[in-house]
């Protein structure tokens, strides 16, 4: 039978993507660690490690520890700077089949758009994702977690640059609306959520939290309905294109995203315990999207059905 | 071609072995969903665990490891990192499987203890660098516990019984090769016929003193450190252990290298937990032991 075709490319504001399946920032290392293992030409787009101004440690041992269904973590931005990034790293990324994506961390919004200068200067770069929800390093979601900082970081970033930019959202605020609707008015081509939700982990026996630096971020398939909340919150309410992130390791995950809002999604955790996730989920989304009943992503996204008397929170 | 190091090592080795390029030209890690062969109880709450893989069985390097989860299984959620115990060979003598020893512990070794025959695991590998070739007169291999598993296959291979790796490695014959082997009490102690049989001369001690030396494994140590012997000292263990032989090395000033066990969350170099503190320009840096370990000269980290 013949299959009818299906248009997997999606648009996330000025940003074009050939498919909707990209990785979070984070999990997925320098990228070349993934070299032989995942053919990143089938990927919508890649996201390296966030890169911060200046070179950071990161967080002392114990980094990351299991819980039921998910993984806390507490790295903390561990990374080179933007020195090396751009010296290191950029000359390989940019030679990549897939379009890239570079994500920041400013301590002020002026670090952020003198690195967003920078890496559009540099070339190669698709677009800018900006990290203003990490929650393992001090100040990390300053500017998540407050619309008149979100507001002031992303219109200094779209001043300093031409790239589009997608902010990156923390679900540990009380209004998410509330933040996504400061970056989209001052500019973002599109907000990606979740970023990792606070939490711990306790040693009753030593006494002693399991993490070196006490809190970390949960991630993994615990932290999806909350992610899933996020999206079609914001979707409910606000235009601005979508990046899902939040426990996604299957293609019905996926589908989820999409339907509750997200225009792409990006894998994070399921990469470390499924090293080729990535690959089965392009290679099955035309057929989910059949299943669907839709010849293409963007007719899919946000058709969740809801009935007109629910309150959209 | 594979750099020696010879009886003493002159040459401080901490610099970032990370050149990425140079990693991911030289990594060929297999990602494979295979039945459990066999799961064979070895010692108390010590398994040995047999997957059929013939790429990634080639390509195994003593000191590597690999990842495993249980297939389609949500808790536990994240891999475990197992160090290669034994290469499987076929009829013909190649290489078609991989032996891990396991001891229970936690969430999912736990599982692996009751998981029959057949049941799917989810692998990764081979990881990380491997044992380094040296060409000196005598290794003594320190084992703390279930720190033990990774010496049986080099022990097969300084021996000159087998080759590993792809093309085969070949490594220069050391002709004496001392195990020290501690656990806590007599019945933890696994596999010692496989270590008489890969030509290994095997010293015990256990904490209580149901067998060997009572006391522990790096008392052993030192004693032939005293004697005024002077064998390269490769440790595996509990990281007190490792820094105790550490330490013993540096005072009778032979080399010794450790093999971590670090927490990992992907073992491939994406997740940035398994640091460790390596030597770097008079300071230190935190580097993933998965990538540029497990195995580390003892002089580049911090104690
Ligand atoms: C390179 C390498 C090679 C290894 N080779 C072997 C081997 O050959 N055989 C073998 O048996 N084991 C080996 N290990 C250790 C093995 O990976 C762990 O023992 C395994 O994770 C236990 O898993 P579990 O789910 O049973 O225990 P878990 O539930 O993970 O818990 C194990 C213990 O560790 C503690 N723990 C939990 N989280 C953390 C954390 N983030 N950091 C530190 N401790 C934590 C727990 O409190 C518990 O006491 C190796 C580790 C590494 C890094
Ligand atoms: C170990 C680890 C490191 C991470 N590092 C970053 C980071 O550097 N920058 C960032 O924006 N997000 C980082 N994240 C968050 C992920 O990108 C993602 O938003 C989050 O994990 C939720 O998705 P998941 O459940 O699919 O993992 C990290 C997550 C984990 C688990
Ligand atoms: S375990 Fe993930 S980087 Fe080493």
């Amino acid at each position: 039978m013949e299959q009818p075709a299906v248009d997997l490319s999606v648009s996330l504001g000025r940003l074009q993507l050939p498919n909707p399946i990209t990785v979070a920032s984070g999990t997925f290392g320098y990228i070349r660690e993934m070299e032989g293992i995942v053919d990143v030409g089938r990927l919508g787009a890649v996201i390296p490690k966030t890169v911060t101004w200046q070179k950071r440690l990161g967080n002392a041992p114990w980094r990351t520890v299991e819980t039921a269904a998910g993984l806390l973590n507490s790295i903390g931005l561990d990374n080179d700077g933007i020195d090396y990034f751009l010296a290191e790293h950029l000359p390989y990324l940019r030679r990549l089949p897939t379009k890239l994506i570079v994500s920041i961390a400013g301590r002020t919004a002026d670090e952020f758009a003198r690195m967003a200068e920078r890496l559009e200067a540099a070339g190669g770069v698709a677009a800018l994702e900006l990290n203003i929800s990490c929650p393992n390093v001090a100040h990390g979601t300053d500017f998540g977690a407050d619309p008149v900082k979100c507001a002031e970081v992303v219109r200094l970033v779209r001043s300093a640059c031409d790239l589009p930019v997608i902010a990156k959202l923390s679900p540990n605020v009380t209004s998410i609306v509330e933040i996504a609707e400061a970056a989209e008015q001052n500019g973002a081509d599109a907000v990606s959520m979740i970023n990792t939700v606070l939490g711990m982990a306790v040693d009753w026996r030593r006494r002693r939290p399991l993490l070196g630096n006490v809190l970390g971020g949960l991630s993994g398939p615990a932290v999806k309905p909350i992610a899933l909340r996020c999206v079609y919150q914001v979707r409910s309410r606000l235009s601005i294109p979508i990046m899902g992130i939040g426990g996604i390791a299957s293609i019905d995950d996926v589908m989820e995203f999409i339907v509750a809002g997200a225009s792409a999604v990006q894998v994070g955790t399921a990469n470390y315990y499924d090293p080729q996730v990535t690959l089965r989920l392009v290679t099955q989304l035309p057929g989910a999207l059949q299943e669907a009943g839709v010849t293409s992503v963007r007719d899919l996204v946000g058709t969740l059905r809801v009935a007109d008397e629910v309150d959209r929170g | 071609m594979l750099p020696l190091v010879r009886g003493k090592v002159d040459r401080m080795s901490c610099s970032r072995s990370t050149d990425l390029a140079e990693l991911a030209g030289a990594r060929s890690i297999s990602v494979a969903e295979v039945p459990v062969a066999e799961n064979e109880p070895l010692a108390r709450d010590t398994y040995r665990l047999r997957i059929y893989h013939p790429p990634m069985a080639r390509r195994f390097l003593p000191g590597q490891f690999l990842m495993l989860r249980l297939a389609d299984c949500d808790d536990p959620l994240i891999g475990r990192a197992f160090a290669l115990y034994d290469t499987v060979l076929d009829e013909r003598g190649e290489p078609c499987g991989v032996d891990v020893v396991y001891l229970v512990k936690g969430k999912l070794t736990r599982r692996l203890a009751r998981t029959p025959v057949g049941q799917r695991v989810l692998v990764w590998g081979p990881l990380g660098n491997s044992f380094p070739p040296i060409a000196v007169d005598e290794v003594v291999m320190v084992a703390g516990g279930i720190g033990q598993t990774p010496f049986l296959a080099w022990a097969r291979e300084l021996a000159g019984q087998r080759m590993f790796g792809e093309p085969p490695r070949r490594v220069p014959v050391v002709p004496r090769r001392l195990l020290l082997y501690g656990t806590r009490t007599a019945d933890l102690l696994a596999g010692l016929e496989a270590f008489a049989q890969a030509g290994l001369e095997v010293q015990l001690a256990t904490e209580d003193g149901s067998r060997g030396h009572a006391g522990r494994v790096t008392e052993l140590l030192e004693k032939i450190l005293q004697c005024g012997k002077r064998p390269a000292v490769v440790a595996c263990g509990p990281d007190p252990m490792l820094a105790a032989v550490a330490q013993l090395c540096f005072q009778y000033e032979v080399p010794c290298w450790v093999s971590l066990e670090t927490p990992m969350a992907c073992g491939i170099g994406i997740c940035f937990s398994c640091v460790a503190r390596v030597r770097q320009d008079g300071d230190w840096d935190y580097r993933r032991t998965c990538v540029e370990g497990p195995v580390f000269d003892a002089r580049c980290l911090v104690w």
